[in-house]
């Protein structure tokens, strides 16, 4: 190669490596329209119809057979929701906590071997699982109590692993202030760390609530279906739930079927997005 | 001025003229490692006492074992007595807890409460341990940034997130803090090294009326702060007192030929 070559690129080798550049660009554009368009594809049909399917019956009446409103479906997600939370949240912040807090101990291992492993279980085991153990083993055949369990079975890891990391967030230093100026070991997590850390506590939490937002496996074989509203007992009583509608009814060859299949998915959606948009203004407020 | 007050947490030993420490075969080990070594030190009340000597000499180890904040570290091991008031802080009697109630720390790093505004770091270690009586907090709050030299630029501001004040203001924020639950003894640990030569000389000017309060033992550096603020200096060498003696002969007359060459500026 000679020396102005190499002083200076030739007006071809530029021009080679601008071509390079705009095949580059020109492939990663491809690909995200790869990406997003079933996306939008997906949320399009799924608003269209669902707005088209939408009334204010569907928030009043009951289901029936393959008509009437989502009520029932509504309150029993809701439902599920929150049992699963009352369950997961003390469980998954507390191991969380704890795992940040005595990383090394033999116990903190299990509980994060534990977590990795209920993290890559296919939630339809979780299901089955809850099914053996509490519909059979406990007689409480399908009921909220049995779906909220499975379901708080499924996102306790998730919990324990946000929280986990937003306490490792906040410095050690902070922890030796707190230790210095004479507080004890509990103080300084729950009174010092832990407010720190509540942020990022909450969006776990919230990832958790999407998560039972949208789940269908886990509750098919412990929550049952219900064309009823709740009647108040936590056993004994099937209770239903957005997902089986999806679910169910768009294999069902009628159109009314079809309208609460998609107003259901519409639900599920905006209920999704709603807890999203909850835990960025969590995180943002930070 | 404020009248000294009775001590926050009543114990056996403490006497009217409180803050005296002293160390007896003092050995600090991390793991296998051995930080301190065989350490004798005497140390007057109410005086402001200068920790010096090159990194990793053993200082910032001994502090730590002045507030058992070793027993934090799993690995770290203390042997030998250090005597609060003529009490072994290393009894089994003694809760490490409470202890840290009568020895106050303050970091390197300024390290307020990040969550806390701040009066309610000032009163951290009122407020967490049951102090529930609010003109109490807010007496202690302000006697605290006063004696920090903080309480006129605070002031205005008590209910402020603490992290939105300046470097120095955070550093003497953490000093208030320590000062709030009335400790016998302050440690600190290059308290100024992270901080501006405005915002040092304020500390600095701050040191000799703590003093009136509590044992002040500092950790530093640099040679002239030492020369500047203390009464007594403690020259560590390779995890070994070298030298204690007053800040004067240390630094014009020192007695070992180490002391000498470290304060002539010859290694270190």
């Amino acid at each position: 190669m000679s020396l102005t070559a190499r002083r200076s690129p030739t007006p071809r080798g530029l021009r080679r490596r601008r071509l390079r550049g705009q095949i580059g660009w020109t492939l990663s554009g491809l690909s995200v329209l790869l990406v997003a368009f079933p996306l939008i594809d997906l949320l399009a049909v799924i608003v269209e119809k669902g707005l088209r399917a939408l009334s204010p019956t569907l928030f009043t009446q009951v289901t029936n057979g393959i008509s009437g409103g989502l009520w029932n479906a509504i309150q029993g997600t809701l439902l599920l929701v929150v049992g699963a939370l009352v369950f997961a949240v003390p469980i998954g912040v507390l191991s969380g906590i704890y795992v940040a807090e005595w990383p090394r101990s033999r116990f903190a291992g299990l509980v994060r071997f534990v977590a990795d492993v209920m993290t890559g279980i296919p939630s339809v085991v979780l299901g089955y699982f809850g099914y053996i153990t509490m519909v059979i083993g406990l007689g409480w055949q399908f009921s909220l109590l049995a779906g909220a369990i499975t379901l708080a079975l499924m996102v306790i890891p998730y919990i324990a692993r946000t929280t986990e990391l937003a306490m490792l967030n906040i410095g050690h230093d902070i922890r030796e202030a707190g230790s210095a100026l004479g507080l004890s070991q509990g103080t300084v997590i729950f009174r010092v760390v832990l407010p720190g850390a509540l942020s990022g506590v909450l969006s776990g939490i919230m990832l958790a609530v999407a998560i039972s937002v949208g789940e269908t496996a886990p509750l098919i074989y412990t929550a049952g279906w219900s064309n009823y509203a709740w009647n108040g007992s936590l056993v004994h009583a099937p209770v239903g739930y957005l997902t089986y509608v999806i679910w169910t009814f768009i294999n069902q060859p009628f159109a009314s079927a079809h309208a609460l299949a998609f107003a259901a998915a519409l639900l599920v959606i905006a209920l999704v997005l709603l807890v999203n948009a909850i835990t960025r203004t969590l995180l943002q407020r930070r | 001025m404020l009248a000294p007050s009775a001590p926050a947490i009543p114990a056996d030993g403490i006497q009217l003229d409180r803050g005296a420490l002293s160390a007896q075969h003092l050995q600090v080990f991390y793991g296998r490692k051995q930080a301190l070594f065989d350490v004798d030190i005497d140390l007057t009340p109410h005086t402001v006492n200068a920790l010096i000597g090159p990194s990793g000499c053993g200082k910032t180890t001994f502090l730590r074992a002045i507030n058992r904040l070793h027993d934090l570290t799993p690995e770290a091991r203390v042997e030998g007595k250090i005597l609060l008031d003529g009490i072994d802080i290393y009894d089994r009697s003694i809760d490490p807890v409470d202890l840290r109630r009568r020895v106050g720390m303050v970091f390197q790093k300024p390290n307020p409460f990040p969550t806390m505004s701040v009066v309610d770091n000032v009163t951290a270690g009122l407020r967490l341990t049951g102090v529930r009586h609010r003109g109490k907090l807010q007496e202690a709050a302000e006697r605290a940034l006063v004696q920090a030299a903080l309480w006129d630029e605070v002031k205005d501001r008590l209910r402020q997130p603490a992290l939105r004040l300046s470097g120095g203001q955070q550093q003497r924020l953490c000093i208030a803090r320590a000062l709030a639950v009335e400790p016998e003894v302050l440690l600190m640990d290059e308290p100024t090294s992270a901080l501006d030569p405005q915002s040092t000389a304020r500390i600095e000017d701050l040191l000799g009326s703590l003093k009136q309060q509590v044992t002040v033992i500092i950790v530093t550096h640099n040679m002239q702060q030492a020369a500047r603020i203390s009464d007594t200096t403690a020259f560590f060498l390779a995890g070994s007192l070298v030298e204690l003696g007053p800040t004067d002969a240390i630094f014009t007359n020192p007695s070992d030929p180490r002391t000498e060459a470290y304060v002539t500026g010859r290694f270190g």
